[in-house]
């Protein structure tokens, strides 16, 4: 290697430094009290789930990243962040995790946690409505189709009245239902 | 005659018809009794999953439930149900109080779930029960070495431990059909559905992505076992003339098109009509 005369940039710092005063030390607690979340502290930042993810070179917030700033008690910037949102739910950093920290999973449960207080992607949220509303996802529309095809015009055994009440009561209902 | 208890789920009907009349034909060529279950609800796919923890346990839990009220297991052609399925399984069976919680609600529909029902992809059930060994005595039009991509999608693979499949699975069952599985770098990589509702470019750009990565390594045609993929690699291939002004013409095929095509089962049976990238090239590579 030779030498250079000219004088390296300074490093760039990943993150701006961490306001302590507005860290939630019980974060941690929440998440690892929430399904799946027992692995969590187990991580030790190796970073190999954000190897293993397909999008992370284009987010703010690497898996790895977002796992230690959990730890942290970062969990205004975690819950509001869009990676949490945007993750595929590939399961790959899940399934190379050394340390088997359930990392997809855990970012299920930050949905869950950004949903209960309102912060919600608004495709998503209508989403919930759409089911709620029709009951299924994704309605018959082509039924000639199908009728072409030998099959029964509408789909056999599937009941939208029990999405419709039962989820009435849940989050998804309320989220529908446009409140928190 | 082994029978299931068939959980559709809803994107299939909607969406690929064609898949679950190819699926019907096969099965029953190969002596599977396939029966729709009764008053299911949609699994809610990770969407739900995603912002109502509990719901979704909820509806899932009771599709399970139902499904022990006899002794079959329960299979589905759809890896967002089968992953919503797995996983809400594995999670009761693994967290007693939810169970407990999960059945106090049920109890109102006279349903109990005790966590012995098995769920599984209709793939799996072929490959297991009937075997390679008798789905191979089937073929009468076997395809003539073919090169055709697997993309498995993420919720049949991952998390292992949940989902319990092994890719060689599916791999033997298109080799079963004389065609060639083509191996290609981005095998594992996400199709890019589930990332549509907040994303659309994403989500294009991994479809594409994986697209490409087939065709460059040389397969001819793309096998999938779930609509959400087969909407990103099929239907999405169509839009990326516009969006990255590329042509792939790379004919995704639902993994029972090609099954039933090697059984000598007809086009229009098959419903190859449908597929939104022509798929009728696949005819030409039929022996017998």
């Amino acid at each position: 290697m030779v030498e250079s005369d000219e004088k390296t940039a300074i490093p760039q710092t990943l993150i701006e430094p961490i306001d302590m005063s507005r860290l939630d030390p019980k974060f941690r607690d929440e998440i690892r009290s929430m399904p799946d979340g027992d692995e969590l502290t187990a991580c030790f930042a190796c970073s190999t789930c954000t190897a293993a993810c397909p999008i992370a070179n284009q987010w703010d917030y690497k898996p790895h990243q977002l796992v230690r700033m959990i730890l942290l008690g970062m969990r205004n910037e975690v819950l509001s962040s869009r990676e949490i949102w945007e993750c595929l739910t590939c399961f790959q950093c899940q399934e190379r995790c050394p340390q088997k920290v359930r990392v997809t999973d855990i970012f299920f449960d930050c949905k869950n946690l950004a949903a209960e207080g309102g912060k919600i992607p608004e495709k998503v949220a209508l989403l919930a409505k759409e089911l709620i509303e029709k009951g299924q996802l994704y309605v018959v529309t082509a039924d000639w189709e199908r009728e072409d095809l030998g099959l029964q015009a509408s789909v056999p055994g599937l009941s939208v009245d029990y999405v419709r009440t039962a989820l009435k009561d849940t989050r998804a209902g309320r989220i529908a239902g446009g409140g928190k | 005659m082994p029978t299931y208890n068939l959980y559709m789920g809803c994107s299939v009907p909607a969406n690929y018809p064609n898949y679950e009349a190819a699926m019907l034909k096969v099965a029953e060529a190969l002596g599977m009794e396939l029966n729709y279950m009764e008053g299911v609800a949609c699994c809610g796919s990770p969407n739900l999953r995603a912002i109502d923890y509990y719901g979704w346990l909820l509806v899932n839990a009771r599709t399970l439930a139902i499904a022990e009220q006899n002794h079959h297991d329960i299979v589905t052609p759809c890896n967002g149900c089968f992953g919503s399925l797995k996983d809400v399984l594995y999670h009761l069976k693994h967290h007693k109080e939810d169970m407990e919680r999960i059945n106090a609600s049920l109890k109102k529909d006279g349903l109990q779930l005790t966590g012995r029902v098995r769920v599984r992809h209709i793939v799996e059930a072929m490959y297991t029960d009937v075997g390679i060994d008798e789905i191979r005595k089937k073929i009468t039009k076997p395809l003539d070495g073919v090169g055709i991509s697997i993309h498995f999608g993420c919720h049949l693979l991952r998390p292992v431990d949940v989902t319990e499949f092994k890719p060689e699975i599916l791999q033997q069952m298109v080799e079963v059909t004389g065609a060639k599985v083509v191996d290609y770098p981005l095998w594992k990589q996400c199709c890019g559905a589930t990332v549509l509702p907040v994303n659309e470019p994403l989500a294009i750009r991994l479809a594409r992505d994986k697209i490409k990565s087939m065709k460059e390594a040389g397969a001819q045609f793309a096998t999938v076992v779930c609509p959400a993929c087969g909407n990103q690699l099929d239907l999405q291939q169509l839009g990326l003339k516009q969006s990255y002004n590329e042509t792939y013409d790379l004919p995704v095929l639902l993994y029972p098109q090609i099954l039933g095509l090697a059984m000598g089962m007809s086009r229009d049976a098959m419903g190859l009509g449908m597929n939104r990238v022509a798929a009728d090239s696949i005819l030409d590579h039929l022996k017998g």
